[in-house]
């Protein structure tokens, strides 16, 4: 097993030969196509809360380049939240068009099965994508449409692929879609074709997803050590790498729970084996890249690897000190929703900036575990993310930054705290060596602003007036996402 | 170090002492060799067509046959511009003191609608849902509203909450007025608890319609004792008041500039309802949940106004008929202040309705814009303009258009319906400049591609969504509308008004004074403009 190391270190997880298929207590919900488990966490009605089920299937899926992505469904789900995904590509532009029937009435009382076989006709034949997905929203999932044999029967009259994705908002959270979509990879995607040849270094990235360029920045590191990324799951990939995933001979999830189940029934299917791992940061990269050598099981591609990693890490080292010296000292609140708070934690480490806070709302135990190895046992977990809680905390602990999604930034801006987005609506791209040096030099920048001397002075007339910042009692709960 | 880096805030920018420390600019950054080989590398994986083909195909799409075959679409939307009931209803319901936006349906909805307003408004946005489930699909949603209102009053405290319905609560049939009743029995509300409902399925109307059923649902329950007979004495306060309304309004600056304006004329105003400083709070330490909105005092005692003022037509019209009809009051159905001749219709509405005259402090900021327009009015004579947006937005700034001589060429408004069309149409068609305009409904940001790519025009005015085209078509976009999620502050701003059409007037020269020197030969690049 990799990286058993001092607790300070991030580990990497392997998946065993035995697979992880139930991936322990780790998953909130099995990989089945019902996110629906007594365990399921369901949302709280009236409380603030994320996104849905389709949400989260988009999330994974979307950002298959060549792919037309048809939401059949109201005009809202789509309406309300196309071209704001952050995944980039390097080629085809057609997954940022917004697909969708634009459900009316006629279509809610008669059936909207007429309406989505002649969207997909129409989207397959106009714009000649390599393939079709169709995502389910509520009201045809309620109504009953029967989306797969439409899309068995399109795909049959258009000569490529339509894949249904049948993840209705109300089937759950986004992390239920997340996995749902894998699934819907795993059925009708994944096994479906041969890579014209393959390497005993072909591995899939599950989880990744190009969000400001990430992935890109990562794979030149991949490309020195030989290793060929067969399929992107699914940042900048295109419909063909996909359909041969289960030829790899591994798999890495990268900070994705929600699909360390599609990982696991890859191998348990395919035999392919896996493990966990994330690119924030100097130690989680060089430990992911052994992840590779390790399960692969190459002692000649694990030399290859420590003489990079060294190399790496010496050179980062040096672009680090100036902001390492500039940012000892600094305190700060991440909030993630948890999924990736681990990763974060070792990433923001990494730069200098002290972490005394982190949100575990969506971690597993295992994560739970390692976010304490990284901060120690005293570490302030939030298990409850709401900005009343996060805004005290951020007081307490006397924080000056807040790292979360983008939907606390004005949260964190009303009570004058510093914010740095972590998730996707940022445009820096923090991942591998080089991107731990744009994180530290962008926490440098944002804490170097005059503005937040500024926001957090009285005006002068009311010199001596105590700030009252973070102290409102009424903060609501729950409010950011 | 210095005293200075532990003070951080005074800490200044790191010196970037040689190209080794050097954070690239995202935008540099995968222009390195390392990354344009990458690129390439994943052309395989595409079984790309060759670059000709490409190159063909794409002028193709740019051209009249496809134009024809792209308005032969009919099962699909491309590039939707429109948003769903609920998201206005939730903006209606920002517009009342101490109000929570609470949309009965699944959670996807309303995160959506969060993640949307906030993008364009730059806050941060309450709203919550009864998380419908699985269980609630098959049993009704029932359950889920009572424990919904309880665990919303529990955790926000709110004075009233404003409930709509997502596309999923309407198919399933669920009565939220019963379920209000039925939680009021089980206990989860007050007696009383002003909650006030309105069914805003999106597979009809849009958010116009949604923030109208809303509108109408808040006013209708706080007036409920209103009534037609109450006699309104003008004479009682020391100033007249109106009721303003300003519709789903993506510019909190225009309540603002109105307030200050019928101010000046001596005119009180009640705001129906006042999402400005719910959605434009004061960075000031506090992070309050009602940060604004109008109190629900003043919304009771809206009929004894003297008259209501919309600002926006299509987006009142259920509460403007309920104005009329119930209230007994005058309702003043003008265009849209936008630019010139729009503002002076609605000033003398205002002083008409209330007895009251337009002082000279007004007349003279209007011939200030006016030798604004002047000043301005050569480079916006005779500019091809496509503009996109919602009805109201969409016809005032049509009218302000063809004042300053511009052409509108395609007119495109998703929600717009055929009172819509009759009004452009007759707008358009007295003006020699609007004489060549088209105007579509229904049609998305794909169709209006093929508009521009077809028919060029010299700048675009819409929402952000129209950024692509903007590139592909080589012309200048100027931010109009909702939602605007790139550009910054404009919202702050009023577009209504004399104040308004400066600012207007501002950014369009501007726009088109910027693309003048982007493609100025270096003989051509004046200095005076
Ligand atoms: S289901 Fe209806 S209410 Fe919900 S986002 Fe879609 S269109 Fe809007
Ligand atoms: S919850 Fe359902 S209706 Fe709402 S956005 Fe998600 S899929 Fe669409």
């Amino acid at each position: 097993m990799t990286g058993q190391g001092s607790p300070g270190r991030t580990t990497v997880r392997v998946g065993s030969a035995a697979g992880r298929a139930d991936a322990g207590g780790a998953e909130s919900c099995s990989s089945g196509e019902s996110a629906r488990r007594p365990s399921c966490p369901l949302p709280t009605p009236g409380a603030a809360s994320g996104g849905c089920a389709y949400d989260g299937s988009a999330i994974t899926l979307v950002p298959v380049a060549d792919v037309a992505h048809l939401v059949h469904g109201p005009i809202g789900c789509v309406g309300n939240s196309w071209e704001t995904r952050g995944s980039l590509s390097s080629g085809p532009t057609l997954y940022r068009r917004a697909f969708t029937t634009a459900m009316g009435e006629h279509d809610v009382i008669f059936g909207g099965e007429a309406r989505l076989r002649e969207a997909v006709l129409d989207v397959g034949r106009r714009f000649r994508p390599a393939a079709v997905f169709v995502y389910l929203t509520c009201v045809p999932a309620l109504i009953g449409d029967d989306v797969e044999a439409i899309c068995r029967d399109a795909a049959a009259e258009l000569g490529i692929p339509v894949v249904p994705v049948l993840a209705a908002g109300f089937a759950g959270t986004k992390n239920a879609g997340n996995r749902l979509g894998g699934a819907a990879l795993l059925t009708h995607v994944i096994g479906t074709a041969e890579p014209s040849y393959t390497t005993a270094y072909d591995v899939n990235l599950i989880g990744e997803y190009n969000i400001a360029g990430e992935l890109w920045q990562i794979q030149p590191l991949l490309d020195r050590l030989g290793i060929r990324v067969l399929s992107r799951i699914s940042g900048d990939a295109r419909y063909a790498e996909l359909t041969w995933a289960h030829r790899a001979k591994a798999s890495m999830v990268v900070c994705s729970r929600a699909l360390l189940s599609l990982a696991a029934d890859l191998q348990s299917q395919y035999g392919v084996p896996w493990f966990e791992g994330s690119f924030y940061g100097v130690r989680a990269t060089s430990e992911a890249l052994r992840g590779f050598a390790q399960v692969l099981g190459d002692p000649e591609l694990a030399d290859r690897t420590e003489a990079v990693v060294a190399e790496q890490e010496a050179r980062v080292a040096a672009r680090l000190t100036p902001y390492r010296q500039r940012l000892a000292g600094v305190r700060a609140v991440l909030y993630t929703g948890g999924v990736k708070s681990w990763s974060m934690v070792a990433a923001l480490q990494d730069t200098g900036v002290e972490v005394v806070a982190t949100g575990t709302t969506k971690s597993s135990p295992d994560d739970v575990t390692r976010i304490r190895g990284l901060l120690g046992a005293d570490a302030q977990l939030i298990e409850e993310g709401n900005p009343r809680d996060l805004l005290r905390i951020v007081r307490e602990s006397g924080a000056t930054l807040l790292a979360a999604g983008g939907r606390n930034r004005y949260t964190a801006m009303k009570g004058r705290v510093a914010f740095l987005d972590v998730n996707q609506e940022r445009h820096q791209a923090y991942a591998g060596y080089d991107g731990v040096v744009a994180l530290a030099a962008e926490i440098d920048r944002i804490l170097s602003s005059p503005v937040f001397d500024r926001v957090r002075r009285p005006p002068p007339w009311a010199a001596g007036t105590p700030s009252r910042t973070l102290d409102n009692p009424r903060v609501p709960l729950g409010l950011e996402g | 170090m210095s005293e200075a880096t532990a003070g951080r805030a005074d800490s200044g920018n790191l010196d970037l002492r040689g190209d080794a420390l050097r954070v690239l600019d995202h935008n540099e950054l995968f222009g390195l060799q390392e990354y344009v080989q990458q690129h390439a590398a994943k052309r395989e994986l595409e079984a790309a067509p060759s670059d000709e083909e490409v190159e063909a195909t794409l002028a193709w799409s740019r051209g009249w046959e496809y134009r024809e075959l792209n308005f032969a679409r009919e099962a699909v939307v491309v590039n939707p511009l429109k948003a769903c009931q609920p998201l206005g209803a939730v903006l209606a319901a920002l517009g009342f003191a101490g109000t929570l936006p609470y949309v009965h349906g699944s959670q996807g909805c309303v995160a959506y609608f969060r993640s949307h307003l906030s993008r364009h408004f730059k806050e941060p946005v309450p709203a919550v849902s009864s998380s419908m489930t699985e269980d609630a699909a098959v049993f009704g949603g029932q359950a889920n509203l009572i424990e919904g209102v309880e665990n919303a009053r529990a955790l926000y405290h709110p004075d009233m909450i404003a409930i709509s319905t997502t596309c999923m609560a309407e198919v399933i049939g669920d009565d939220v007025g019963m379920f209000v009743g039925s939680a009021e029995q089980a206990g989860a509300l007050p007696v009383g608890f002003l909650a006030p409902y309105a069914n805003t399925p999106s597979f009809v109307g849009s958010h116009l319609t949604g923030y109208d059923s809303m509108l109408y649902a808040i006013l209708s329950l706080l007036t409920k004792d209103a009534s037609p007979d109450a006699v309104v004495d003008p004479a009682a306060g020391s100033r007249p008041r109106i009721n303003v309304l300003p519709g789903f309004d993506p510019y909190v600056g225009n309540v603002r500039e109105i307030s200050r304006l019928l101010d000046q004329l001596g005119v009180d105003v009640t705001v129906l309802g006042d999402h400005s400083d719910t959605l434009d709070s004061p960075a000031d330490g506090d992070y309050k949940l009602y940060p604004g909105g109008t109190p629900l005092a003043a919304v009771t005692a809206a009929p004894g106004a003297v008259a209501s003022l919309p600002l926006q037509a299509f987006s009142t019209r259920r509460s403007r008929q309920l104005i009329r009809d119930t209230w007994g009051q005058p309702v003043l159905d003008v265009a849209p202040p936008i630019g010139i001749r729009n503002t002076d219709a609605m000033l003398m509405a205002v002083a008409e309705a209330t007895g009251t005259e337009i002082p000279v402090e007004v007349t003279a900021e209007r011939g200030r814009v006016i030798d604004a327009i002047t000043d301005s009015h050569p480079y916006v004579h005779g500019k091809r303009v496509a503009v996109a947006g919602d009805p109201d937005l969409v016809l005032g700034l049509l009218s302000f258009l063809l004042e300053l001589g511009a052409e509108p060429t395609h007119i495109l408004c998703t929600p717009g319906d055929a009172d819509f069309e009759a009004a452009a149409y007759e707008l358009l068609h007295a003006s020699p400049y609007g004489a060549h305009a088209t105007i579509w409904t229904g049609k998305d940001a794909w169709h209006l591609r093929s508009l521009v790519l077809t028919e060029p025009v010299d700048l675009i005015i819409g929402p952000s969504y129209l950024k692509g085209i903007a590139r592909e078509a080589d012309v200048p976009l100027v931010r109009f509308g909702f939602p605007v999620f790139d550009r910054h502050h404009l919202h702050r701003y009023p577009i209504i008004g004399y104040a308004g059409a400066l600012n207007l007037l501002t950014w369009i020269v501007n726009t088109i004074l910027d693309e003048l020197d982007r493609k100025a030969p270096d003989y051509g690049l004046d200095i005076v403009r």
